[in-house]
């Protein structure tokens, strides 16, 4: 019988209905779906004890209380530490990235000395040598401002009859030249933002990348009560969440902020200070709203609304950013409004002949490094201090490579802080002295070795291994080690600050603003995401950066649509940006929370070392930024910096 | 037609957009415990690479994966009154969810107690007719094998299997991370049915630094988001679709609420 056509149509009808009707398909579909997707190369999922170990995270300047997550010993994750003030629970975008640092293909896996690999003891008799010959022509840059692995490199560094020890530009070092420097003050100065009623944040974009950003974090949220102003040249992130944003130019702050202190004095504030006559003077005859008004565009009424807010506040403060005169006018602002600035006691050292913080944050380095032999710690001023370090032979100890490590003679594998020993005594900003210690909480995955043991092996400073040296520290500070282990902060309160001297002299001259001849003023900020003057854009963090930032591998600039007008290009323009010696390439993208005539950079991107999420994507604007001189504060400053502006 | 179904617990996420700094951490965060791969430009398993485009890396923003993204919105005004807000977004758990009907082989439901929407990579056929259907772009497609540099797939999460190029993800309210406190519970003698403030958390919440996001059942008077979506400033985005979102808003910036609600506040689509 043959199968008229007319059946097989029913047939096949009837079939395909009928697979509609059972579960066959889905199950065939599922198959189908599993198979194809079950390609080698898909990871197969580590399981095990899941744990989360306390420890310190040093993947920015300031560091961080974390903890880090572990399934079967391997980490894989970390999170805050809800134990430890630093963190309140919460991380940075960095911190998220940590384990993906640690295990990036970009770590450096042995010592190498120019290009070579070698070993640690090679390592170590190349160093002996280099520091022999050296004599007393050594030098430390140190991107850690925290640790007392600092304490290592400057006994070292006393040991040889030298005080060249160089910190990364920070606002660290503004505050320490202005308040134990200009004002004779003790003690590192804190803000506490938990218990203040008003915040004014005077530059200080303490909300994304200032000082210890995640405790400024906590303390933001946890603060129910106060209201917090940011005072600056662009609406950045911190200005998104304030309740107000007060545009005022960089380089305008310190005027701005004697401005604030002209109607505070008015109001009859006095503080016991040696020149507080002096000051008082000075600020009421050069510091008149009028002339505030004309220096820095910022209006009389709007210095006088905020003045009033801060009289009225009960526990105000104001937290400063940039020059060294910018933070002086702000801790005399402070000192007359006497709210929540605090002076902390530095914690005892560990090793008796390395130097007090205050004196490591002494040299300038934007005065310039020439030396025989550098040591470069977890530092990259390679890449954001272009031209400004020489030195005959270059040590440069970092975890993953940099433009530093790819120039330096002798690069030695520094451990991830997950892998490490380490510690943080308080990072500045902190309104409480607070010391966190860090312990490995994971194996080593490379031929890596703790820095600061490293030296130790180098000049009989009293300690064998920096293990040592921190459990010295931890007993000269008188804290518990089991509870430091365990991921709590030892704390001790700030104190009330005192300072012999208002420095009415110095901000007489060194608040007026100073501005290069560029087109227009540039605006240079750090967001965690991007990264940082020493650490470059984590793994994970890409697709993060918004195309205010990065679009595909350009940069991208921000300004407000009336600076565009007035430079002739518009959203998409590929312009030049000269500054400095250097330039750099962009695009515009218009943003109207920047303030007029001037443009709004991102640092901390084009790499041109490092791994494919970093390297190439956009310029580095270190290149174009000015250093300038603060000559009657005795600093150098990059606030001020102008660019030209070209369409290309 | 509507698909609403009521669950007793119903898992929520209020997010204080006046507390967003829009830092990224939990877009990280959320990359890390759900096994997204970073983005890389080669792919060493591709051996006619030469012959073929180079993969997309993150600057391509048409292309990443990110189950959590963080907006930016501007009030539009030109300076000095121009104001800035972000937005996180991660997947809304709809009530009523856009994309549970379009999907042909059933990859994606809204079935298990406590309102969590599903999706079941291995049936997922990548027709993406979901991701066409969500108005709130919380699904995507992985245009690319999940590729790790070498090592780095060391530091793997337990608690996502990685998916093969080719299926829609989404965020899944850090299911895994549900199933462990109902499993703890249990073995604590306590009910799972009835889990305490903070004892079920999602990676982002916890990561938040200025904890702009709270997470919990929205149902469960004991718990802070029950009491938060009360307030006069949540909201919830494009509420007039009436998709039932299970992510709630907050802002005391009027204009926040209404680009929130796509600028249709006053036109009765705030409910
Ligand atoms: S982690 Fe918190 S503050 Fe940061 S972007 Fe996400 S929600 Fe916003
Ligand atoms: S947000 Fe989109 S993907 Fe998530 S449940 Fe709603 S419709 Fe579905």
């Amino acid at each position: 019988m043959s199968v008229a056509r007319r059946t097989f149509i029913q047939l096949g009808a009837g079939a395909t209905v009928g697979i509609l009707f059972t579960p066959t398909v889905w199950k065939a579909l599922d198959d189908v779906s599993i198979w194809t997707q079950n390609w080698p190369w898909i990871p197969k999922l580590k399981y095990g004890a899941v744990e989360a170990k306390p420890t310190v995270s040093k993947m920015c300047e300031s560091g961080c209380a974390v903890k880090v997550r572990t399934v079967a010993g391997e980490a894989f994750g970390t999170m805050g530490n809800v134990d430890n003030p630093l963190s309140g629970g919460g991380i940075c975008p960095l911190c998220a990235n940590g384990v993906q640092v640690k295990n990036s293909p970009n770590r450096i896996k042995a010592p190498m000395l120019d290009g070579q690999e070698i070993s640690w003891e090679k390592a170590q008799e190349v160093v002996a040598e280099k520091l022999a010959a050296a004599g007393s022509k050594v030098a430390v840059i140190s991107g850690d401002q925290t640790g007392t692995v600092n304490e290592v490199f400057s006994a070292l560094l006393n040991d040889k009859g030298s005080d060249a020890f160089y910190v990364m530009p920070c606002d660290m070092q503004a505050a320490d030249k202005a308040w134990t420097g200009l004002m004779g003050g003790a003690g590192q100065v804190g803000y506490d933002l938990e218990g203040a009623d008003l915040v004014l944040l005077a530059g200080a974009d303490a909300l994304e990348s200032w000082g210890p950003t995640v405790a400024n974090l906590k303390s933001f949220a946890a603060n129910e009560s106060g209201k917090f102003i940011f005072a600056g040249p662009m609406q950045t992130k911190t200005a998104s969440v304030t309740s107000k944003w007060v545009p005022v130019p960089a380089e305008g702050m310190a005027a701005f902020t004697l401005g604030l202190a002209y109607y505070v004095l008015q109001a009859g504030k006095t503080v016991g200070a040696a020149d507080f006559d002096l000051f008082r003077s000075m600020v009421m005859s050069e510091y008149s709203p009028a002339k505030v008004e004309a220096a820095t565009g910022v209006k009389a009424d709007q210095m006088a609304a905020l003045a009033k807010q801060l009289l009225t506040a009960s526990n105000p403060v104001v937290v400063p950013a940039g020059p060294v005169a910018a933070h002086g006018a702000a801790f005399a602002l402070n000192l007359l409004l006497g709210g929540a600035m605090k002076a902390l006691p530095e914690f005892a050292k560990a090793i008796p002949s390395a130097m007090s913080r205050s004196e490591m944050l002494r040299a300038d380095i934007l005065d310039g490094v020439n030396t025989d032999l550098l040591f470069v710690y977890e530092a990259n001023p390679a890449y954001a201090l272009p031209e400004k370090i020489k030195a005959g032979f270059t040590v440069a100890f970092d975890m993953v490579q940099t433009e530093t490590t790819a120039t330096a003679n002798l690069v030695l594998p520094s451990l991830h802080p997950y892998e490490r020993f380490d510690d943080l005594a308080s990072p500045y900003g902190l309104a409480a002295a607070t010391y966190s210690l860090g312990v490995p909480v994971s194996k080593p995955s490379v031929n890596a070795a703790n820095a600061a043991t490293f030296i130790l092996g180098l000049a009989d400073l009293g300690f064998e291994t920096f293990e040592e040296v921190l459990g010295a520290k931890v007993d000269a500070i008188g804290a518990d080690m089991d509870a430091l282990q365990g991921g709590e902060a030892f704390v001790v309160e700030g104190e009330t600050p005192v300072a012999a001297s208002l420095a009415a002299n110095v901000l007489g001259k060194a608040a007026v603003p100073v501005k290069g001849t560029g087109a227009v003023g540039l605006v240079p900020y750090t967001l965690l995401s991007v990264g940082t003057a020493n650490r470059a854009t984590t793994p994970n963090a890409p697709c993060t950066i918004s195309n205010n930032q990065l679009v595909g591998d350009h940069m991208v600039v921000m300004m407000g649509s009336a600076t565009a007008k007035q430079l002739g290009v518009s959203v998409g323009s590929m312009v030049k940006l000269s500054g400095g010696k250097g330039e750099c390439e962009a695009l515009v993208q218009i943003f109207e929370g920047v303030m007029p005539g001037v443009v709004a950079a991102p640092l901390g991107l084009g790499h041109t070392v490092g791994d494919e999420f970093s390297k190439g994507k956009g310029d580095n604007v270190y290149k174009i930024l000015t250093v300038s001189s603060e000559a009657a504060a005795g600093a150098s400053t990059w606030a001020g910096s102008t660019v030209n502006v070209a369409k290309i | 037609m509507s698909h609403f179904k009521e669950f007793k617990i119903k898992w929520g996420m209020v997010i204080d957009i006046d507390k967003c700094t829009g830092c990224g951490a939990c877009m990280v965060g959320c990359q890390v415990e759900n096994n997204i791969a970073p983005m890389t430009k080669s792919d060493p398993y591709n051996y006619v690479q030469a012959l073929t485009k180079p993969r997309d890396d993150a600057s391509n923003k048409l292309r990443t994966l990110t189950w959590m993204n963080v907006y930016e919105l501007s009030n539009g005004k030109s300076f000095p009154e121009h104001e800035t807000a972000y937005l996180p977004r991660p997947c809304m758990q709809c009530g009523n969810p856009a994309c549970v009907p379009v999907c042909p082989v059933v990859a994606t439901d809204k079935n298990e107690e406590g309102g969590i929407v599903s999706q079941i990579y291995p049936r997922c056929i990548g027709c993406r007719y979901c991701m066409a259907a969500c108005p709130y772009h919380a699904r995507y497609f992985n245009w690319w094998d999940p590729l790790w540099p070498e090592g780095m797939d060391k530091g793997l999460s337990p608690s996502t299997s990685v998916r093969p190029r080719g299926v829609v993800e989404k965020c899944n309210f850090c299911h895994s991370r549900y199933l462990e406190a109902k499993d703890k519970a249990r073995l604590d003698g306590e009910d799972p049915m009835n889990l305490p403030e903070g004892a079920y958390t999602t990676a982002c919440a916890d990561i938040c630094p200025t904890k702009a996001i709270t997470f919990g059942d929205l149902n469960n008077p004991e718990h802070k988001v029950h009491e938060l979506i009360q307030s006069p400033n949540a909201f919830r985005l494009l509420e007039k679709l009436g998709l039932h979102p299970q992510v709630y808003y907050m802002s005391e910036r009027e204009w926040v609420r209404k680009q929130g609600d796509n600028y249709n506040a006053e036109a009765g689509g705030h409910h």
